[in-house]
């Protein structure tokens, strides 16, 4: 617009200079001339109509007449303030309750982060007396089933939806009909709870005919029988394995599988843990037929059949026990374990060497004789009392399924209450259950989901109700821990849909009051913690009853059991191609399949196989060659299309695809159960195959006998997150021995390639991306770092879990994870080392690094990805574009890429590929929906109001299109600042420091069991991420380009026995000579899967 | 029209005789007829069945743009590693084969190569036709295609500027540059021609729209000194073009870090590849064109000759360049990149693999076919007797492009494949979008191309007659006669 001089208020000053004779004269003729002629447009100024207004006018009055009109108008949200703000509420921080997740008997305490109202991450209970706040994968997951679009929504009654009230009045009607319970029986699954005790004696005092049977398809509790039995006395084995130097385990995968997993990754890493090179080091054994993540972490692996652990213990009895409990029967046993004598021996020489220091752990699937041999060997060890304690514990009484079976069969039981097992899916095929069930005339049943136990059409009985379980944040409850501390279930949130606990179900059908579960573990608590309301309160707030934990009680062992027992003990014929050995395992992302409809644990890579949404038949690669089903997955161009195979046992055939697994043992098959499901949610349809149709009471994790044959197709593709096994002699992951260590401290460096130098040989410093930002360092008040000591890592993947809860990472579903186009931020890489009939592997987490120097960001065009100046390279989703530029240029590949919109599609994935130009969602045009409400994507309703509720309200969900990665938690690390700076008021004490614990962890970082990740403030000399980068063990992954991560390892020390005879010379490996040798003239046979080992 | 043919003129001895540009010294305005009469005549049987099925996939290319941008990237076959797939490839490709023209018209009119002028035109529409499919592709990979003008230097709400450190910035400016003095300089060059048909036209329509586009073109002296002048400025312009376009394109790759791409030589090995295949697509269009519309007389063997030549030379530089790579890779002694050429291309399962006992390379194949295409096929080009059978150098000019196809994806994806940290390692495959789109844009080029040849005169009349004998005024024949028309 044309600006017009300010009117000049002064008088002017100075000569008047006049231009024309005109002027002078002021004429009228000379003022129009002025302002017709010589500044052009001068009129325009001073006429108040000209066009220029008028259109401004007109323009003017026709926006407000748009405005005037109802077009324009938003749409009226009334938002309505707290009327009454709870107290010690402000919104938009979150809150944390203390809670616990139990599992079959043992809980897992929790803290639980809620945010207005709805939980949002699980973390440990880092209170505890020896916790450090590290969970496991499948409790961080287990918020995930919280917000289950597919979880029972609804009381039915012979599957027509029933009001809630109608089955809570038939539940309570229900006690007056039974008389002395007589015909009554319920099935329960293993829980360790004081208040569902209580309520089972109370329930048993008033139905004293009832039955009560507790069925757990897999069943990590013989240690208790077995210590019963073996002692004479109800007690169960408490190991510390921190105390351990040696451990021995027979078939058990106590850092995978076995009960308790998370405690015994945190005390067995404390053994692991290296400061100097004058630590000592525990030293782990490991026997197993399959692959394990125990078998991963062993220092010595013997890979024998499932048939042969027994004998291998046995032989290792012999060499341990004092030779009066030597008998022959168990020289018999030991006799096939011939070929591995001078193991064995060895083996037990060093347990003996280390008597009280040393243990001996039996897995899961072991027979309970074998337990009780170990608990022999234990005794023998004098490992009671220092690595393994026994503390006093209920005796069980109640009955098993196969009984329960019998008695429905003989028409003993009229009322059956399931409260949430699944037996129609997991109960041993021989029991034929769903036809004994069908036999009740009345059937209760307590389920989190709609599945095969829920009342289907086909086999049922009379009258079925089926009644919503609530979720464990949903309602109270309480448990113990292994140690035995009482701690709490609390809930966060209302139930979403009703559910309702076992604890009422049992209250109700005993007539019983209070049948609230608050008031019933209320009612617990004053027995337990006193009547005082401030220990209820304080019991809540902790997550604990301090000192509640059970003491060690003195035992007398007693060999005359274990030798009675072993007795019975079968040997089993010797495999070989005709008759293999089934292995039966617990899958350590669906559990028995109780997690089957986790999309979260349904896209965990194993951590062995790395495979997802799959069991797959395991098989060695050198029994796959003589079955005919050997894939080289290089001639297949790396696309897992493998063998389908029919595995026949007893008669009764599955058939599943072949998944070659290095390091299992020869002519045996390992078949996880929990897949296969026939009726689950849409997560877990389709997802594997069902093993538990090969399984029999007798048999129920080792069977001998059964076949393999090829069915010809192999279309069936499996989809796994790593498909190459070896690290090419890459020094990615950095290993040695002890003895090796203690000589060369600084191993680690010297496996680091040359660096690169300049003409004249000096190395070359300056990076080939400079870090703009470098300078500005120094006045930064944080730089970020992280160190993951890979020494305690054992590869368990909480990490993973806690990182996709944390960042609403979406699952992307199996074809998706076949494209290697899954979203995880941090993953675990397992590598391979050495023959691959028989390999050593490790795992290493992968995450972003943070380079200083780092090459994503100087590529990319539009700026979205940058660095800040403490240090971290931080992502501007708003920003990019999406040309993924960045992680072609990202050595590590740690970035990960919205292909689709994953947040904003529905969880069987069906649209993926649909246009939403042409495709229907519930019946309405895609591309209608979108107008309507953008966000929504192609989600059915219900999916789409729970998916936001899971969502971390602190981290942006993104979009497709979008490059996205590890942040080291961003959000969490604004939030310590903001809280720094509320606290500090006037004070300039704003600078997060770990002296005073105001540092935050990191997702991974907190849930880890093991305290393998340290992430802090790398500017502060005394913060453990500087001292842990300061050990001479520290490296970084790639160092030659130069790219200055803040991401270091702290490198892997084995803990080998020379004695040993697999025991190998570990050279340095990994220097640069070495390498050439192994990429030009290492034989790397074309036929093995596992391609060239690593040394 | 041949009664002219008739008049023989004195020539230099035989020895030293060239073959001339234009057969049988036909005269100006037979040129003229020949060159227009392929508009104005009938409209040929073929072009209308090529021209269809061209439509058809352009059509094709056109729908999967649409279910991409509507759907998302993961529809093509990325994933990790490999996040840039037959898009780039494609890209890349097609760039490189709007090289030649642009080379013809400018570096060969400084260098005074007057055979040029039979060929430029094609080749320059065939330039213009190419970069539009080649810039197709990185508009369309990126993850928001809407956002796509994020990548211009644009004053927007957000403050923000685009990152001038990266290669892909460059790309923008270079390309989109490359393609704007490109259809400068056509359109220049084609002004006197289009008032050439404007004064033939017989239909109100043609007489306007040539004369539209002719822009009053009145061939006085002052419009030819003015249209040489400046001819020769854009002639100077586009020169350093030819070489930054693709050089800039293989910076893309040569700047970032892995083995594989981060490779010094790219730049000249790029422009080198670039001609190579240019001249390779100009022979497959060209060898048949004269054919089917008769022209053999102005593109004669000659030009094709010339061209084979320029593809060996061309040709031998790439093979040069695999030879170095290789050689650096190993010279240099860095596990990384001796990994990613011995064991991750060369590594066939026949020879190499079992010799070095280590596994045959995924994509062993790909690389075989690139080093046949691109070292072997243009060897054959050293025999006159291959040069001059029109068969034989249109059957390997298409082993050129393919070739060529093959190098890029072998330079984009073999290397992403491979990477630094083996657990990334997987096998990438297209899928049908990705074909798809790919064949598309062969639609849109060549329903581009048709209508260029039906409606444009595909060789620079005006040009080609100022090579003719004739045009030389001391010739007998030359200078404007008495009843000549010219």
């Amino acid at each position: 617009m044309k600006t017009i001089p300010p009117i000049c208020t002064e008088p002017e000053t100075g000569p008047k200079y006049w231009r024309s004779l005109d002027q002078l004269a002021e004429t009228p003729e000379f003022r129009q001339w002025v302002e017709r002629e010589f500044p052009s447009g001068a009129s325009e100024c001073t006429d108040p109509v000209s066009r220029r207004n008028f259109v401004k006018l007109m323009s003017a009055s026709f926006l407000l007449a748009g405005l005037g009109t109802t077009g324009c108008r938003r749409p009226v949200e009334h938002i309505y303030p707290f009327a009454k703000m709870p107290e010690n509420y402000v919104h938009g921080v979150p809150q944390y309750f203390a809670t616990a997740v139990t599992t079959r008997r043992k809980a897992t305490p929790l803290v639980v982060k809620s945010n207005d109202g709805r939980p949002t991450k699980i973390e440990g209970n880092p209170d505890l007396p020896g916790s450090n706040g590290g969970t496991d994968h499948l409790a961080q997951a287990s918020l995930l089933s919280l917000y289950d679009p597919d979880r029972a929504m609804r009381c039915a009654h012979n599957g027509a939806g029933e009001h809630k009230s109608a089955a809570l009045d038939y539940l309570s009607g229900l006690s007056k009909t039974l008389g002395d319970g007589s015909g009554l029986a319920f099935l329960l699954e293993q829980n360790d709870s004081p208040s569902r005790a209580r309520l089972q004696q109370a329930v048993a005092a008033k139905f004293p005919a009832a039955r009560w049977h507790v069925f757990e398809p897999v069943d990590l509790d013989l240690g208790r029988a077995a210590a019963s039995l073996a002692y004479s006395v109800p007690v169960e084995p408490f190991y510390k394995l921190d105390q351990a130097s040696v451990i021995f385990c027979a078939d058990c995968d106590f850092i995978g599988s076995e009960d308790n997993a998370y405690a015994n990754i945190r005390d067995f890493a404390k053994g692991r843990t290296l400061d100097s090179k004058d630590d000592s080091l525990s030293r782990l054994y490991a026997v197993e037929s399959l692959f394990t993540l125990t078998g991963l972490n062993a220092d010595h692996r013997l890979r024998v059949t499932p048939g042969m652990v027994v004998a291998v213990l046995a032989r290792l009895a012999i060499n341990v026990l004092s030779p009066s409990d030597v008998d022959a029967r168990l020289n018999e046993l030991a006799a096939p374990a011939q070929p591995h004598d001078a193991w064995i021996t060895e083996c037990a020489k060093d347990l003996k060497a280390n008597a009280g220091k040393s243990l001996v752990l039996g897995g899961y699937r072991l027979p309970l004789a074998a337990h009780l041999l170990v608990v022999a060997i234990n005794e023998a060890l004098g490992a009671v009392g220092h690595t393994v304690e026994f503390h006093q514990t209920a005796a069980s009484k109640e009955g098993t399924l196969a009984e329960l079976a019998t008695a429905l069969n003989g028409g003993q039981v009229q009322t059956l209450v399931i409260l949430a097992c699944n037996p129609n899916y997991n109960a041993p095929v021989d029991l034929n259950w769903p036809q004994a069930q069908a036999k009740a005339k009345t059937v209760i049943r307590l389920g989190y989901y709609q599945d095969e136990t829920s009342w289907n059409a086909t086999t049922h009985s009379d009258s079925q109700w089926d009644l919503p379980m609530a979720h464990y944040l949903e309602s109270w409850g309480d448990g113990r821990t292994a140690d035995g501390t009482y701690v709490p279930i609390q809930p966060l949130i209302e139930p979403l849909f009703g559910g309702i606990t076992e604890l009422e179900v049992l209250a109700l059908i005993g007539g019983l009051t209070p049948s609230s579960p608050y008031e019933i573990v209320r009612e617990t608590f004053r027995a337990v913690g006193g009547d005082d309301e401030n220990n209820w309160r304080k019991f809540l707030h902790d997550g604990f009853l301090a000192g509640s934990a059970s003491s060690a009680v003195s035992v007398q062992h007693d060999p005359s059991v274990f030798k009675q027992a072993i007795g019975g003990l079968k040997a089993a014929p010797a495999a070989s191609k005709e008759s293999l050995e089934v292995v039966f395992y617990r899958d350590s992302k669906m559990d028995d399949g109780r997690n089957n409809n986790n999309g979260w644990l349904q896209e965990l890579p194993d951590p062995i196989t790395k495979l997802t949404w799959d069991n797959a038949v395991l098989i060695s690669p050198a029994t796959a060659k003589e079955l005919g089903v050997f894939t080289d997955r290089n001639a297949q161009n790396q696309k897992f299309f493998n063998y389908q195979v029919e595995v026949t046992l007893n008669g009764r055939t599955i058939s599943g695809p072949v998944w070659i697994q290095p390091g299992m043992a020869d002519h045996t098959v390992g078949l996880a159960l929990g897949y296969g499901r026939e009726k689950t949610g849409r997560v877990g349809t389709g997802a594997g195959f069902n093993a538990y149709k090969l399984r029999v009471s007798d048999n129920l994790y080792y069977a001998s006998g059964a076949s393999v044959k090829d069915t010809g197709d192999n279309s069936y593709e499996l989809a796994t997150t790593q498909s190459h096994w070896s690290m090419e002699g890459r020094p990615v992951v950095r290993e040695t021995s002890l003895e090796q260590y203690r000589k060369n401290p600084n191993f680690a460096q010297r496996m680091k390639p040359e660096e690169p130098t300049d003409a004249e040989g000096r190395p070359v410093v300056s990076p080939l991306y400079p870090n703009p930002l470098d300078k500005t360092k120094a006045h930064a008040m944080h730089q970020w770092g992280m160190s993951i000591d890979l020494n305690r890592c054992v590869g368990c993947s909480a990490c993973m879990i806690a990182c996709q809860s944390e960042n609403n990472i979406p699952i992307v579903g199996k074809e998706m994870v076949g494209k290697s186009r899954e979203m995880h931020w941090i993953r675990l890489d397992r590598y391979y080392a050495g023959p691959v009939e028989d390999p050593q592997a490790v795992a290493q987490p992968m995450l972003c690094q943070h380079c200083e120097s780092a090459p994503c960001e100087s590529v990319c065009p539009v700026n979205a990805t940058s660095h800040d100046d403490e240090g971290l390279n931080v992502m501007t989703y708003n920003r990019c574009v999406g040309t993924r530029y960045c992680s072609n240029n990202c050595p590590y590949k740690v970035r990960r890429f919205n292909f689709f919109d994953y947040n904003r599609h529905p969880l069987d994935h069906k649209h993926l590929y649909s246009s939403p130009l042409v495709a229907e969602t519930d019946g309405e045009w895609e591309l209608m929906r979108w107008l309507k409400n953008p966000d929504k994507g192609n989600l059915p309703e219900d999916q789409w109001q729970l998916s936001k509720l899971v969502k971390n309200p602190d981290v942006t969900v993104r979009m497709r299109g979008v490059m996205e990665k590890c942040t080291l938690c961003l959000q969490r690390i604004e939030q310590a600042k903001i809280a720094a700076k509320v606290k500090a008021r006037d004070s300039d004490h704003i600078r997060l420091s770990e002296k005073e614990g105001t540092v935050p962890k990191t997702a991974c970082q907190q849930a880890c069991p093991a305290g393998a990740i340290i992430f802090g403030d790398i500017s502060d000399s005394d913060s453990s991420v500087s001292k842990a980068k300061e050990q001479e063990r520290t490296y970084k992954v790639l160092e030659f380009l130069l790219t200055k991560p803040r991401l270091t390892y702290l490198a892997k020390v084995r803990n080998p026995n020379p004695e040993m005879p697999d025991y190998k010379e570990h050279s340095l490996p990994y220097t640069t000579e070495d390498f050439n040798k192994g990429a030009f003239n290492e034989q790397g046979d074309s036929e093995e899967p596992a391609e060239k080992g690593a040394r | 029209m041949d009664d002219q043919a008739a008049i023989k003129v004195q020539g230099p001895p035989a020895e030293l005789e060239r073959v001339p540009l234009v057969a049988h010294q036909r005269g100006l305005g037979w040129l003229s007829d020949r060159i227009a009469g392929v508009i104005e005549g009938e409209t040929p049987g073929w072009w209308k069945i090529c021209f269809a099925i061209s439509v058809t996939m352009m059509t094709v290319c056109f729908a999967m743009i649409l279910y991409l941008m509507s759907t998302g990237v993961g529809v093509w076959g990325l994933g990790h590693p490999v996040m840039w797939g037959w898009a780039i490839v494609n890209f890349v490709w097609w760039i490189g084969i709007g090289h030649a023209g642009t080379l013809i018209s400018a570096i060969l009119f400084l260098l005074r190569q007057r055979w040029r002028t039979s060929i430029n035109r094609a080749a320059e529409a065939m330039t213009i036709f190419a970069v539009m499919c080649a810039g197709i592709f990185p508009l369309i990979h990126i993850g928001r295609i809407w956002l796509g003008w994020w990548l211009f230097p644009i004053p927007n709400s957000n403050n923000i500027w685009p990152q001038f450190r990266s290669p892909l910035m460059w790309d923008v400016f270079a390309v989109s540059t490359y393609f704007t003095v490109s259809v400068l300089f056509w359109y220049m060059g084609l002004i006197p021609d289009l008032a050439v048909m404007r004064d033939r036209a017989k239909t109100k329509i043609r007489k306007f729209g040539y004369g539209l586009f002719a822009l009053g073109w009145r061939s006085s002296n002052r419009h030819w000194s003015n249209y040489e002048k400046a001819y020769l400025i854009l002639a100077g312009l586009s020169t350093p073009l030819v070489l930054s376009v693709h050089s800039i394109v293989s910076l893309d790759f040569s700047v970032s870090q892995l083995p594989g791409w981060h490779t010094t030589i790219f730049p000249p090995y790029f422009v080198a590849g670039a001609v190579y295949s240019g001249f390779g697509m100009v022979l497959t269009l060209l060898v048949p064109l004269r054919r089917m519309l008769h022209l053999e007389e102005i593109i004669r063997v000659r030009h094709v000759e010339l061209m084979c030549k320029v593809t060996l030379a061309t040709g031998s530089i790439v093979g040069y360049a695999y030879a170095m790579e290789f050689f650096i890779a190993w010279y240099s002694g860095n596990p990384y990149e001796r990994f990613q050429f011995f064991q991750t291309r060369a590594a066939d399962p026949f020879i190499i693999a079992p010799l070095m006992h280590i596994r045959p390379a995924p994509y062993w194949w790909a690389f075989w076919t690139m080093v046949i295409c691109n070292v072997v096929v243009p060897q054959f080009f050293w025999f006159k007797k291959v040069r001059t059978c029109m068969i034989g150098v249109f059957v390997l000019s298409i082993l050129v492009n393919v070739g060529m196809w093959f190098e890029r994806f072998v330079i984009v994806d073999i290397s992403l494949h491979r990477e630094f940290i083996p657990s990334n390692w997987n096998y990438y495959s297209p899928t049908w979008v990705d074909i798809c789109q790919y064949l598309g844009t062969f639609g849109l080029f060549f329903t581009f191309f048709l209508l260029f040849i039906r409606y444009i005169p595909l060789i620079a009349i005006a040009e080609v007659k100022g090579v003719t004998p004739q045009a030389d005024p001391h010739h007998p024949l030359g200078g404007a006669k008495v009843g000549e028309k010219h």
